[in-house]
């Protein structure tokens, strides 16, 4: 227990580190947007350079052992944690569309369309929060949201442990792992972190160059390198080991057309604004998604989501909350005009755009050299079978039943 | 509160036991006898049988009421267990919903008392049965023209959860039984003579009584199990989440339904369910809260043998003696029981759904 209580304040102090070093580069360039700490008067340097990836944390209350991963793998790909057994964590995290969903919006439960794009599982462990609002501490609270939210797994909980103690497999396995005669669904949430927690790639060209290696870049990658750390500015945000200070911005991203010609989509649209908390006036008449804002309910928050890390994301296409960039070429177009694509829109909530984002002035050939380093950030592909599902097996023998009848 | 429950069938089981020992049987009991007639509010009634039948009331949008609530079958589900949500199966028969408006006590076991308002949320949201969360129902219902204008035209203003719970169970009245032999005074001589018998050598009256034939209290009547609820681990993980989100202790384990147990968790009220109504049983086979028994012959061949075999078992039921003859003449009694197949588009809506959600247009200037 102590333990426990220790480990978040560690990291607690890791994130406000970032976060100071973010808020000065907010104040240096004029934003008044985040009104946070004054901290950030006494913080001496800019954002945290761009670092090679390190082990990802561990928490001391869910410690990776080769069972707890082996289960939780299976677990990962099993339909049979969802609502009507199609739908498991991988249905909208494919290992080979990136383990996220290549379209705008994941593709949701049966019968109803997502209304954000399906993040990757690669490198998800180094996240202090999850989801693209941070709406939860932990891939812990991260795996049984997705599984029971009405447009994701819309699973439940009592229908989904009968299901893993209706397989003997599972309850093998979970005894294993976790001690106990039954599988209790909150373990094979853990057992999912703690694969997840294996899903890190650290060894892309960028992790190689800044450990020394100074030919795994090529020389445009080199000179896109100098663009993000200067004229480009991204490093203010997409910065440190992961390329992301985990905070929350508005930089423009206009919302997806898809809710203005997809009955559907509008349907998960209301839903969304319904189940978050919204005003009746705000689930009346909101026509963009407020992100951030559902977490204070602040109205500054409208339209803020979190720096997304850059790792992986040759294979994670489309990209932005809501997908509406399906090439690198795109984004960084979309960043050069200053938060507008290219037929001029920008967020619905432009009061709130940070002042980070303004136009780059970057030439054809700065924009090329950033897109080449911006592939420096992924490694291989990283694909993996799908492992065999373990079988339903009733729990009694006729035998047993009629005993039991008898016993009446 | 369930104190109070149990007191008050202590009470009336009492007072039945006095009926009992008097010889004039049929009279301690509220006559059977024709149904009192139900005001109907045909736009609301439209509305719901449009909602019964509509796929989009399920999460995945793959099932209706109507997929265990089968009109050929009395609304009644077709197999001896219900079909259940697609991914699981499920552990009882589905009740028949004809005359269901005219109770007061919803379930086998009983656990809803108080309105259909409440049973039809219950049976659209629970995970095992059509697991819908309702906030995404009303956003469907919201993005449907026709139900956009029907839900103004009922009253309801625009589509809402609590609109949708009124509208089901004014349908549901419209569901009321209709033109059966005995209602009619058409009975045959045979029939005469079973409700003879039901009312006085077999007993049957002293649980099936009044106008639904139904006393709408909790029995056991010993009914074997229904051992495919436990050897398809389909309907069996149905069950037991069923028995988890209910507190029944040592669920995992459990071999047997335990019925009203469920409701009052006292173990007199192990293998308890509600008496139900005899109206419709020649659509509505097969027969009991897990359909084990197949024909009507053979269900009051069990009740001549007394009924099943449990320790809890009703002290009501005995071997009654009936001979061939007179079994015949009940079958034909409980067969006069049923009226006209509710199946015509009076009832069941017969018209397509839109395969896809129409676009709000203007989207964005909208309010909606």
């Amino acid at each position: 227990m102590s333990i426990k209580k220790i480990a978040p304040t560690l990291v607690a102090v890791a994130v406000a580190t970032v976060l100071t070093a973010c808020q000065a580069q907010e104040t240096k360039t004029g934003s008044a947007a985040s009104g946070k700490s004054m901290a950030a008067k006494t913080a001496q340097s800019g954002p945290p350079p761009l670092a090679p990836l390190g082990a990802p944390p561990i928490p001391p209350d869910n410690k990776q052992t080769p069972a707890k991963i082996e289960l939780g793998k299976i677990l990962f790909f099993d339909p049979r944690l969802g609502g009507d057994a199609s739908t498991g964590c991988s249905t909208c995290h494919e290992p080979d569309q990136g383990w996220a969903w290549a379209e705008d919006f994941s593709r949701g439960y049966p019968g109803t369309v997502h209304w954000r794009n399906s993040q990757t599982i690669i490198n998800s462990a180094y996240y202090a929060r999850n989801f693209w609002a941070g709406s939860v501490p932990s891939l812990e609270k991260q795996a049984p949201s997705a599984a029971k939210g009405g447009v994701a797994g819309n699973g439940e909980n009592d229908i989904m442990e009968s299901r893993l103690a209706l397989i003997p497999e599972y309850r093998k396995r979970f005894k294993e792992v976790f001690g106990t005669e039954w599988p209790i669904i909150g373990h094979a949430w853990k057992a999912i972190a703690a694969f997840e927690r294996t899903l890190v790639q650290r060894d892309t060209p960028l992790d190689k160059y800044l450990l020394g290696d100074k030919s795994a870049l090529t020389e445009q990658q080199v000179q896109g390198m100098a663009l993000f750390n200067g004229k480009a500015g991204c490093i203010q945000c997409h910065n440190g080991e992961l390329a992301s200070d985990q905070d929350y911005y508005n930089i423009g991203v206009p919302p997806n057309t898809r809710w203005e010609e997809d009955g559907l989509a509008q349907v998960t649209f209301r839903f969304e604004l319904y189940a978050k908390g919204m005003t009746e006036e705000g689930y009346r008449t909101t026509k963009a998604d407020p992100g951030f804002y559902f977490r204070g309910k602040n109205k500054w928050d409208k339209g803020k989501f979190r720096t997304p890390s850059l790792r992986y994301t040759t294979f994670t296409a489309p990209y932005m909350h809501n997908g509406v960039f399906y090439t690198m070429e795109e984004v960084v177009d979309f960043y050069n005009r200053g938060g507008f694509d290219e037929d001029g829109r920008t967020t619905a909530f432009p009061e709130n755009k940070s002042k980070l984002i303004k136009p780059l002035g970057l030439t054809d050939e700065e924009k090329e050299n950033l897109v080449a380093f911006l592939e420096a950030f992924s490694g291989e592909e990283m694909l993996m079978e799908k492992p065999a599902m373990p079988e339903y097996a009733p729990l009694f023998t006729r035998a047993e039943l009629e005993a039991a009848q008898e016993e009446k | 509160m369930v104190v109070r429950v149990s007191t008050g069938r202590a009470l009336l089981a009492a007072t039945l036991g006095v009926g009992m020992a008097v010889t004039a049987q049929a009279a301690s009991y509220p006559d059977i006898g024709p149904l009192p007639q139900l005001k109907i509010d045909k736009a609301k009634a439209e509305l719901g049988k449009r909602l019964f039948f509509d796929n989009r009331l399920s999460g995945d949008a793959a099932i209706s009421c109507a997929e265990c609530h089968v009109p050929e079958k009395a609304y009644g589900s077709k197999e001896a267990l219900s079909p259940g949500y697609p991914g699981n199966g499920h552990f009882r028969n589905a009740s028949s919903l004809v005359n269901t408006a005219h109770k007061n006590i919803w379930n086998w076991d009983g656990r809803i008392g108080t309105n259909l308002n409440d049973m039809t949320r219950e049976m659209i949201t629970e995970d095992y049965i059509m697991n819908m969360d309702m906030r995404i129902m009303q956003e469907r219902l919201k993005q449907d023209p026709l139900y956009v204008k029907m839900f103004k035209d009922a009253g309801y203003g625009e589509p809402s959860n609590g609109s949708v719970r009124k509208a089901i169970p004014e349908y549901l009245k419209t569901l009321t039984s209709t033109g059966s032999p005995f209602d009619k005074g058409a009975m045959s001589a045979s029939a005469k003579r079973g409700m003879k018998l039901f009312k006085g050598k077999a007993g049957c009256i002293q649980c099936h009584n009044g106008p639904l034939l139904s006393d709408l209290k909790p029995h056991n009547t010993g009914v074997p199990e229904n051992f495919d609820v436990f050897l398809d681990p389909m309907n069996h993980q149905a069950f037991m989440a069923f028995t988890m989100f209910q507190g029944v202790p040592d669920y995992r384990n459990l071999k047997r339904d335990p019925g009203y147990f469920n409701v009052t968790l006292e173990k007199q009220d192990m293998g308890k369910f509600i008496t139900p109504s005899l109206r419709e049983l020649k659509y509505s086979a097969p027969y009991m809260h897990n359909g084990v028994i197949k024909t009507l012959s053979e269900v009051v061949e069990f009740y001549n043998n007394g009924g099943g075999k449990d320790s809890n078992k009703s002290k009501k039921l005995k071997s009654l003696g009936l001979s061939a003859n007179e079994q015949k003449d009940l079958v034909a009694f409980l067969e006069s029981l049923s009226g006209d197949p509710l199946t015509s588009p009076k009832y069941v809506w017969d018209q397509p759904y839109p395969a896809e959600y129409p676009v709000i247009e203007n989207w964005t200037q909208v309010r909606n």
